[in-house]
């Protein structure tokens, strides 16, 4: 997987965040990215000194923090490029690229900052009623990276009682998807209940059972709390603390399972119950 | 006064929603969610709650324990669909029945907020915000929506936003909204720790309302960053009955988030 990946390319990630890939590509210092990632993951890429740019909506932090704290540092230092944008103009820009168009309508920023603050975003009359509307460009992942239940080996993903709502957003408009998933099944497991096939054919899939930790993975384990909250404790402050929970759970590990013997079998196994 | 500016907030919100309504209540708002489920429990047994992209009817239930995180129904078990499964922007035509709260770190005299941030230079902000959520096209559609803030403060409430990420009445007037080509119903009313807000009639400028049990209007005009339109007699915010306080703080608020224990 890491293989397919150069410095500066456009990648973007879905929910819940595939977390195995993101460790990879901070333990690998991929640099330059351009980003579409929200949250929590969206911070733990800025904080492993991966991101260029980020095709923004929401990064909020939680646990009584309101914004991520390694966005709100790269971006009040400069050094973080924000193409601002909201729910609704990123699935547009999104399913334009699906649509293989230029761009789609939306009217939901029309008269807020975000096409003054955003040059990409232009006001437009349409030509059949005369409103005005913001285009939005087509946006195009190199790829995107996605975390599912369940694929066999030809990549018929299935994810866990539906996707996520953005995974199929980001498949549909990139140029390649890569999907890491809990298990890999039988062709026969996929062909029980076709309709169950999420995406028809990710272009790779790899198996990282835990690999949404510390997020949930549905199916499987809920959202591990109180890592996501030793997190946001020690990037409040930027400073050594964050060095040191980086080196520990992403630049030590040299695979994904030695992540988890590090994270450890008892805090993963008490995340089967709620 | 019997409960904290909070629960007041709460009990005002949770009686302007009406039975039947579609609720939305999006990350970070225990206020508009309290208020939610208040009425839900009081008047409104027929309301949709979407809180989190979490779409159920919980009226049924003695109290509800707040969907922490995600989409699984281990955590969230009583969710009927969630968020459109992926299509949650696919049927905003009928988003006039949905009501919708939002805070802001910036709020302005034509109820326009801010999410975005603070400071002249977007690309080397003073103050870096959050980010718009799905805030600019649900304050589009939604046939109406309240601003909520957990501090009444002139930093807050400003004269003119850094960047405005959902726009309420923009320049003001009454046909401000439909200039811009936008459906939605508007901002209603801004509720604050001190007050209640409305917007003027024809100017769509903002109006104290209603002032909460002990606050001066002194005390409002010194903590808000713009002049307020002040009316010559300003009614109280009608306190909770005990009944409302006796649910809110038993059924719905039941670890005192809003008492601020």
């Amino acid at each position: 997987m890491i293989a397919r990946i150069s410095h500066g390319m456009t990648l973007a990630f879905g929910e819940p965040a595939p977390m195995g890939f993101i460790r990879q590509i901070i333990r690998n210092k991929i640099r330059d990215l351009t980003v579409i990632a929200s949250g929590m993951s969206l911070d733990m890429l800025i904080a492993g000194g991966c991101v260029k740019k980020v095709i923004s909506y929401y990064a909020g932090g939680g646990f009584g923090v309101a914004v991520a704290p390694s966005f709100r540092r790269a971006c009040e230092s400069g050094e973080l490029d924000v193409w601002e944008c909201e729910e609704g103009i990123l699935t547009t820009g999104l399913e334009a690229a699906g649509k293989a168009l230029p761009y789609l309508p939306w009217r939901g920023g029309v008269g807020t900052s975000l096409p003054k603050i955003n040059k990409d975003l232009k006001l437009i009359e349409d030509p059949i009623e005369g409103q005005v509307l913001l285009a939005v460009p087509a946006i195009k992942p190199d790829i995107a990276f996605l975390h599912a239940a369940e694929s066999d080996a030809y990549g018929n993903v299935q994810h866990y009682e539906g996707p996520g709502w953005l995974d199929l957003f980001l498949y549909r408009a990139a140029k390649a998807t890569i999907v890491q998933v809990e298990k890999v099944v039988s062709n026969e497991d996929v062909r029980a209940n076709p309709w169950a096939t999420t995406i028809a054919g990710a272009d790779g899939i790899v198996r990282m059972p835990y690999g949404a930790h510390p997020f949930y993975s549905r199916g499987y384990y809920v959202q591990d709390t109180s890592f996501l909250r030793s997190y946001i404790d020690v990037a409040k402050d930027q400073g050594e603390q964050l060095e040191d929970f980086l080196t520990r759970y992403f630049f030590s590990p040299t695979s994904h399972e030695e992540y988890l013997e590090e994270v450890g079998i008892k805090r993963l196994l008490s995340l089967y119950e709620y | 006064m019997n409960c904290t500016p909070q629960e007041l907030m709460a009990v005002f919100l949770s009686r302007e929603l009406k039975d039947g309504e579609h609720l939305q209540v999006g990350v970070a708002l225990p206020v508009p969610e309290a208020a939610v489920r208040l009425a839900h429990i009081m008047h409104g047994p027929n309301m949709e709650l979407i809180f989190l992209g979490t779409r159920m009817n919980v009226h049924h239930l003695e109290s509800l324990p707040l969907p922490a995180f995600g989409w699984d129904r281990r955590v969230v078990r009583w969710a009927e669909s969630y968020s459109d499964r992926g299509h949650r922007f696919d049927q905003v035509k009928d988003w006039n029945k949905r009501v919708f709260f939002i805070g802001g770190i910036q709020v302005d005299p034509r109820g326009n907020t801010n999410l975005i941030g603070i400071g002249e230079n977007h690309e080397r902000l003073k103050f870096r915000g959050p980010g718009s959520v799905g805030t600019p096209t649900l304050s589009t559609h939604v046939g109406r929506y309240y601003i909520v803030l957990n501090q009444h403060s002139a930093r807050t409430l400003v004269e003119k936003c850094d960047f405005i990420s959902s726009v309420g009445w923009n320049s003001g007037g009454a046909d401000a909204r439909k200039k811009l080509g936008i459906p939605g119903g508007g901002p209603k009313y801004c509720v604050t720790p001190l007050c209640v807000m409305d917007f003027t009639e024809e100017e769509k400028t903002m109006r104290l309302k209603s002032l909460h049990p002990g606050v001066t209007r002194e005390e409002v005009e010194l903590n808000t960053g713009f002049s307020l339109v002040i009316p010559n007699s300003v009614p109280t915010t009608t306190p909770p009955t005990e009944e409302e306080l006796d649910v809110l703080r038993t059924r719905v608020d039941k670890t005192g988030i809003l008492r601020g224990t």
